[in-house]
């Protein structure tokens, strides 16, 4: 579970100040699928690095299964993210000189498997995407959709609590698209925490809960089953 | 470990699926930086080590026995020869006469007011047999033939006594004009003064040789009126893998030394040759350096732009937990790997290609014939430089990016 409490984030420029986030609150529980959505430039990004740990709010709290994470190190951080997210990012961001099964095995190396426990484990987390026949194939060779199927395996493969995933069908066609999410329910349904941030309604329609931010605030929380029918003001 | 371990899975595929150009420049770099450490400071030692190599073969031979300072001669030199001729790590020795003196070549068609045309040299008294058996001595003839015992009124000159080999006229130094084989020369040691017959001509590279008048030593005891025996020198050559220190050490413990100088031909080598192997590799390693620092940069460079262009990759290997280190690791690792593939090249090219080939052609220099000197532990030790600054060189930009803020990486911002 993840608790946010009055999370604020203010850029500063030289004389140039920007709050982002402007006091946010917001509860995740485990096994929840839930998607961040709002227009550009509202914080949604910036929400999911502060809740993903990839960078330090000016203020407020966050909690993730009970521990304070602001009080880690960077070294902490790095570990704690190792054990407990998954990432998909929007441009894949797969290794180009390491084929499909070689960039899912590098996070579990990372985890102490041998070359051989994370390999296998590498090409079970695939073949879930379903990329059997694509396991040695090098980045360059798979379609967006692929790569991005592939990217969801290396987050998942080492079964992390979280997953956020930051725009992950932003770069993929109708088609591809549809596939990711396919695999986003499959994981929610296995009982996988899903944090998405999406900013088509399509898409965000598909978790179970839709929290909506504008202006660095959350305005909206919808839950699924009433995702395309009702929305309702915020109740962090 | 983990991070070593996940640096090298890293740094392994990056390199067998990086461009086979672009790995192929850098260990091209490498081969050339290795060759420019080795072969510069090797060449320049090279060349006096010619001459050092060349003074051992043909005149010192491996161990050189000499008058000690204050004397003329050795002392009890038929004792000293009897105790040579016991040893049995010897192979060979020759016992030589040695004087100063005068060759004149003119004398008999100048007038009262010419200048007479002489060179000064030593004059040394050789047994033909015994010399040839230990330096060679009769394959440097380029004119004429070597001495043979029983020759009498007869001379073998080095040819930098006669002004076709070198040609040059100094008021301190004066050639032989017109003199070749079958011409008539006066020769004078101390007061004595001889006609002898030019019967050869010898080049050496070797100033005691070059600058040597030789005859059968019978006839120069003769002239210098030494009937006890008593020799100047006695170079002699150790069996094959016998050290010459050895050799050495028998004579003196057998009591030598209390009458002679017993050397060792390292021992007998002139302060100045061996200040000069020290200058050239002095400065065989600063203009080696240069290349060092070349092919440092060229690394940071390389590892700069790799790890610049991959800096999102690189926060999102960050940002899913895979910490800096191992991927420091990976980029140490890919350094490590140019720089022993460069250098195993290199030492293949010196010593497979290079030494052989400088044996087999020596450079041919005035005062020596310049070899490739490449002794194996000074080649580990440059190879060892080479790998260190190459991996300090790869470290430093990958240190460079890694530092930088994962989410900056990661959204590609400055």
């Amino acid at each position: 579970m993840i608790e946010v409490r009055a999370l604020t984030k203010t850029f500063v420029t030289g004389e140039l100040i920007t709050p982002v986030l402007k006091g946010i609150d917001l509860t995740v529980k485990t096994g929840e699928f839930i998607a961040i959505m709002g227009r550009s430039g509202a914080g949604k990004s910036t929400l999911m690095y502060h809740m993903s740990l990839l960078d330090v709010p000016t203020s407020g709290s966050i909690f993730i299964d009970g521990v304070d994470a602001l009080s880690m190190n960077e070294s902490e951080k790095v570990r704690f993210r190792l054990r407990t997210f998954g990432y998909v990012f929007q441009e894949y961001a797969l290794l180009p000189e390491l084929n499909a099964i070689e960039n899912v095995a590098v996070p579990l190396l990372m985890q102490g498997l041998d070359r051989a426990s994370a390999e296998t484990r590498a090409a079970d987390a695939l073949i879930k995407v379903g990329l059997e026949k694509r396991l040695g194939s090098l980045p360059s060779k798979l379609s967006g959709g692929e790569q991005q199927r592939v990217a969801i395996a290396r987050a998942v493969a080492h079964t992390p609590s979280i997953l956020f995933a930051d725009e992950p069908t932003a770069n993929l066609d109708r088609e591809s698209s549809a596939s990711v999410l396919d695999i986003f329910q499959e994981l929610h349904a296995d009982g996988q925490t899903i944090i998405m941030v999406t900013h088509e309604d399509e898409y965000g329609a598909l978790a179970e809960r839709i929290v909506r931010i504008d202006d660095g605030k959350i305005v909206d929380t919808t839950q699924a089953s009433h995702a395309r029918s009702r929305r309702t003001h915020a109740q962090p | 470990m983990i991070n070593a371990r996940v640096g090298f899975y890293l740094a392994l595929r990056q390199i067998r699926r990086a461009s086979l150009w672009t790995t192929g420049l850098i260990v091209f770099v490498m081969v050339l930086t290795f060759l420019n450490l080795v072969v510069v400071s090797g060449i320049l030692v090279g060349l006096i080590q010619g001459a050092v190599d060349a003074t051992r073969a043909r005149y010192t031979s491996d161990v050189i026995i000499s008058a000690l300072p204050d004397k003329d001669y050795i002392e009890n030199s038929q004792n000293i020869i009897t105790i040579v001729s016991t040893i049995p790590q010897i192979d060979a020795f020759t016992p030589r006469y040695r004087e100063s003196g005068v060759l004149e070549a003119n004398y008999k068609t100048r007038r009262e007011t010419d200048k007479p045309n002489t060179a000064g040299g030593q004059v040394v008294g050789i047994d033909p047999r015994f010399e040839h058996e230990v330096t060679g001595l009769a394959d440097g003839i380029i004119e004429g033939s070597f001495l043979e015992p029983g020759d009498f009124d007869q001379v073998v000159l080095g040819h930098y006594l006669l002004k076709q080999y070198l040609p040059i006229e100094t008021p301190a130094f004066s050639t032989l004009e017109n003199v070749g084989v079958g011409t008539k020369i006066r020769l004078r040691v101390g007061d004595v003064m001889r006609e002898v017959t030019v019967k050869g001509i010898l080049f050496a590279k070797v100033d005691e040789i070059s600058l040597s008048a030789f005859m059968v030593d019978a006839q120069l005891r003769g002239l210098i009126g030494r009937s006890d025996g008593n020799v100047d020198e006695i170079a002699i050559k150790v069996r094959d893998g016998v050290d010459p220190g050895v050799v050495r050490d028998a004579l003196v413990r057998q009591g030598v030394g209390g009458y002679a100088k017993v050397q060792t031909f390292e021992d007998a080598q002139p302060k100045f040759l061996k200040d000069m192997i020290k200058t050239f590799s002095m400065l065989g390693a600063a203009f080696s350096s240069i290349g060092l620092v070349v092919a440092s940069i060229t690394v940071f460079i390389v590892i700069f732009i790799n790890a610049f262009t991959r800096r999102k990759y690189i926060g999102i290997l960050k940002g899913i937990g895979i910490n800096g280190r191992a991927i420091e690791w990976s980029y140490v690792f890919q350094s490590i790997f140019y720089a022993v593939i460069g250098s195993a090249i290199g030492i293949a090219v010196v010593y497979a290609l290079l030494v052989p080939f400088f044996a087999a052609n020596p450079i041919n220099f005035p005062f020596s014939d310049g070899i490739l000197v490449a002794p194996l532990d000074a080649t580990v030790f440059r190879m060892g430089l080479l790998v260190c600054a190459t991996v300090i060189a790869g470290y430093i930009p990958a240190w460079m990016i890694i530092r930088k803020n994962t989410l900056d990486s990661i959204l590609g911002r400055n």
